[in-house]
């Protein structure tokens, strides 16, 4: 073995150590010093290591960001407090940003409801009883065991210039003296390319989780349902989509966060800056190219109160159309 | 009971482990090993060839030397942002590559170490600074302190098919082209499904199947504003000279030049590879570094000639520039700079241009380069006029305006309207430069 994987083995195999010595010592210190009971002492060291991990890698890097997006920073020497001036400077001066904004927010606001429709739609199909239904189902869940990068590469060859969308397109550009359209290259194609590219959402985990919440519907309702001669379409508006309405929450928080934070296969696909930069891309090439860490921080804090405020008014609007069986007064 | 006896077991043997790893045989950065020598961690950006020769380069080096080990760490994918994160923490190599645009800005923010001293010291040939080429120290250069040297300048040459040239009795380029030959030669060159080459009466521009040139950004259009007499940012690093005749000149025959038949569209460009359609014979003349060694690569008679000067007879090119620093947080500086230095003289051997008077010469490079001997005069007279950008701590900033308000929008944008794109982007552009 090379010397230096002992070295990383060795080196873990410590913090590993250091970390079991963290959790007795809690465990004494909470049971024979603070006096708690054995269980509650027990219970709080064994998730030690993970509030501790949490503490380093997550909280910690988190509110340093917050920081930061009130510094000038190169990721060398100290910070510089600078106040609000990198927040002024994005809103006023930055022409790159309310343009990256404005196609991050697009792109939610188109992919989301196309993929929270359409998973359901495939579950729905997925949840029918035919022949070979279980086929069916791996073959639609394979995209989500594909990493994102094998996932763009196909697509990027999809929409090269003699890709399948282009030989599709071909006979009406053709009429229309129009050559092969540039996806990634030109403004007005970017945003269709990647939405038409969010469409592999549909299937995959969002769907399984949405086939999951149709197999919990007690098949009662639909019998009653039967019974009074509802029709399919009925049935579908009246009783599925309300008792599946937590997981329609869900699945729409988690593609706006998804959406908004579009980041490795637009990295990978990488439009040209004058067609589009999503926010994500923008905050890399501030923070690593151009070494403005308290700019980069400041981009991904507005980016996190976006995502933030999304997530608040779904929630707000959700008492008006998320159905909560355990909310019924009995 | 048992269960205690268990956990207790574990934990000895765990604390076991912890000890063994204080006293671990492989030391870190710039430490000494056992052996008495330094480890020098040597990150590099070469790809899985280029390794291999570089491996070999240092295996000589590290038999030869007494006080260093050099152990190499190539990470092509992602080298920018990898070596800006770890020269920020502690897991820093000791030694690096850093391209021509990273240098100011790393060397300005302390991540480099100041070698000046050390050079002066070093009866290395490579340590003589009055050996470096014209302006090449310069990148390395802040403040009058030296804080790398440049192993390579590779200025941007014109490769060409000649059986392109010779099967459309096209005259090859000489010395005195220029920008109109240039272009005349590439309409001869840019031929339709039929044969009909671009001007000639039924040329079909939809239907080209071979072009004179290709460009997407590549050479820079510095390249061709520098020929045209003209600057992007002034020598005092207070202005941008973009909206000058000269300056607007040279956008403009990049532009128009770019937006024209002689050119592959982008898309094309990006379907089928850049520098691939040279070697697939699609692109007839391709301006590349002088590093990429074109002409050993393809199986058409392919030679090298010095890019067209401009309208004035100006001749300028683009010298790109590659260069090793000294990671300033190294335990062991003193064989960090022994290592660096040696490195430093092996690669110059190994990598077309050297950066240094001393190696320019016809019969060191034939030597060197055996399979490039020919092309060699043209790559000498090259490097007599490679100019480097004028490049400064916040870099970065400057060039990611100019590229995107200017260059993106002409490239991509297919905006010929020069005069109005560097208008709107003037201001910004100088907002950038050093204060």
């Amino acid at each position: 073995m090379n010397d230096s994987y002992i070295t990383t083995f060795f080196h873990w195999i410590s913090v590993a150590v250091a970390l079991v010595l963290i959790a007795a010592g809690l465990y004494l210190f909470l049971h024979y010093i603070v006096r708690w009971h054995q269980k509650q002492a027990l219970g709080l060291a064994l998730v030690s290591p993970w509030i501790i991990g949490f503490a380093v890698f997550t909280a910690g890097p988190l509110v340093y960001s917050l920081y930061l997006s009130f510094t000038q920073y190169s990721l060398f020497g100290n910070p510089k407090w600078v106040g609000l001036q990198n927040y002024i400077n994005l809103f006023t001066h930055d022409p790159q940003f309310w343009p990256s904004v404005k196609l991050t927010m697009l792109y939610a606001l188109i992919t989301v409801p196309i993929g929270v429709v359409g998973s359901l739609l495939i579950a729905i199909l997925m949840n029918q009883k035919v022949r070979g239904i279980g086929i069916f189902r791996v073959i639609f869940y394979l995209p989500a065991v594909l990493p994102d990068v094998a996932v763009a590469l196909i697509w990027r060859w999809l929409f090269n210039g003699h890709g399948l969308f282009n030989y599709l397109l071909s006979p009406f550009m053709h009429i229309m003296h129009v050559s092969n359209i540039d996806w990634f290259g030109k403004a007005q194609y970017v945003l269709p390319a990647f939405s038409i590219m969010s469409i592999w959402g549909i299937f995959g985990a969002n769907a399984v989780i949405f086939l999951a919440a149709l197999q919990e519907v007690s098949k009662s309702y639909y019998e009653v349902a039967d019974l009074d001669g509802a029709t399919k379409f009925q049935k579908l508006w009246f009783i599925t989509i309300p008792l599946i309405s937590p997981i329609i929450l869900l699945q729409i928080i988690q593609g706006i966060i998804g959406a908004l934070q579009i980041f490795s296969v637009a990295m990978f696909v990488r439009p040209t800056t004058s067609a589009g930069e999503f926010m994500n891309q923008l905050i890399y090439e501030r923070g690593f190219t151009q070494m403005h860490m308290g700019e980069a921080s400041s981009i991904a804090w507005f980016l996190f109160a976006i995502i933030l405020i999304f997530t608040l008014l779904i929630f707000k609007s959700s008492t008006a159309w998320v159905y909560y069986e355990s909310n019924i007064k009995r | 009971m048992k269960l205690r006896k268990l956990s207790t077991a574990v934990l000895a043997v765990l604390m076991c482990f912890s000890a063994v790893e204080g006293c671990s045989p492989t030391p870190g950065n710039g430490e000494t090993s056992s052996s008495g020598r330094a480890t020098i961690r040597l990150a590099t950006w070469a790809g899985s060839e280029e390794s291999k020769e570089l491996q070999k380069i240092i295996d000589k080096l590290n038999s030869k030397s007494t006080s260093y080990k050099i152990v190499q760490e190539s990470n092509p994918a992602d080298y920018d942002t990898r070596i800006k994160t770890q020269l920020s923490g502690s897991s820093g190599p000791d030694v690096f590559w850093v391209s021509a645009q990273n240098a100011s800005q790393l060397a300005t923010r302390g991540a480099m170490l100041d070698i000046t001293d050390y050079l002066k010291k070093s009866s290395n040939e490579a340590a003589k600074t009055s050996d470096y080429i014209g302006t090449t120290l310069n990148t390395f250069t802040v403040n009058n302190k030296i804080y790398g040297l440049p192993w390579c300048e590779q200025p941007v040459i014109m490769y060409y098919n000649k059986d392109l040239f010779d099967k459309l009795k096209v005259a090859e380029p000489t010395d005195s082209w220029d920008w109109n030959t240039f272009v005349e030669d590439a309409k001869k060159l840019t031929i339709d499904k039929n044969g009909k080459h671009y001007g000639e009466s039924g040329f079909n521009k939809s239907q080209i199947v071979q072009w004179g040139t290709s460009l997407n950004g590549w050479p820079p259009v510095q390249m061709f504003i520098w020929q045209n007499n003209g600057d992007v940012i002034s020598e005092d690093m207070k202005n941008c000279p973009i909206d000058t005749k000269e300056a607007i000149g040279g956008f403009k025959f990049y532009a128009n030049l770019l937006n024209s038949p002689l050119v592959p569209t982008q898309q094309e460009i990006k379907d089928h590879g850049f520098d691939q359609m040279f070697k697939d014979g699609q692109v007839a003349m391709f301006m590349g570094g002088a590093a990429d060694s074109l002409e050993t690569q393809v199986k058409f008679n392919c030679e090298v000639s010095v890019v067209p000067a401009g309208p004035t007879g100006t001749k300028a090119t683009f010298g790109d520039e590659d260069g090793m620093a000294i990671n300033a947080n190294t335990k062991n500086k003193d064989e960090a700079f022994k290592a660096f230095i040696d490195l430093t003289e092996a690669i110059q051997e190994w990598k077309v241009m050297p950066p240094r008077k001393s190696m320019n010469s016809l019969t060191v490079l034939d030597k060197q380069h055996l399979n490039r001997a020919k092309s060699m005069p043209e790559i000498e007279k090259s490097m007599s006029f490679a100019r480097q950008y004028r490049y400064y701590d916040n870099y970065a900033d400057w060039d990611d305006i100019f590229n995107k308000e200017i260059m993106d929008k002409i490239i991509n944008g297919n905006d010929t309207n020069v005069e109005s794109l560097v208008k709107s982007a003037k201001a910004d552009l100088v907002s950038k430069l050093k204060k």
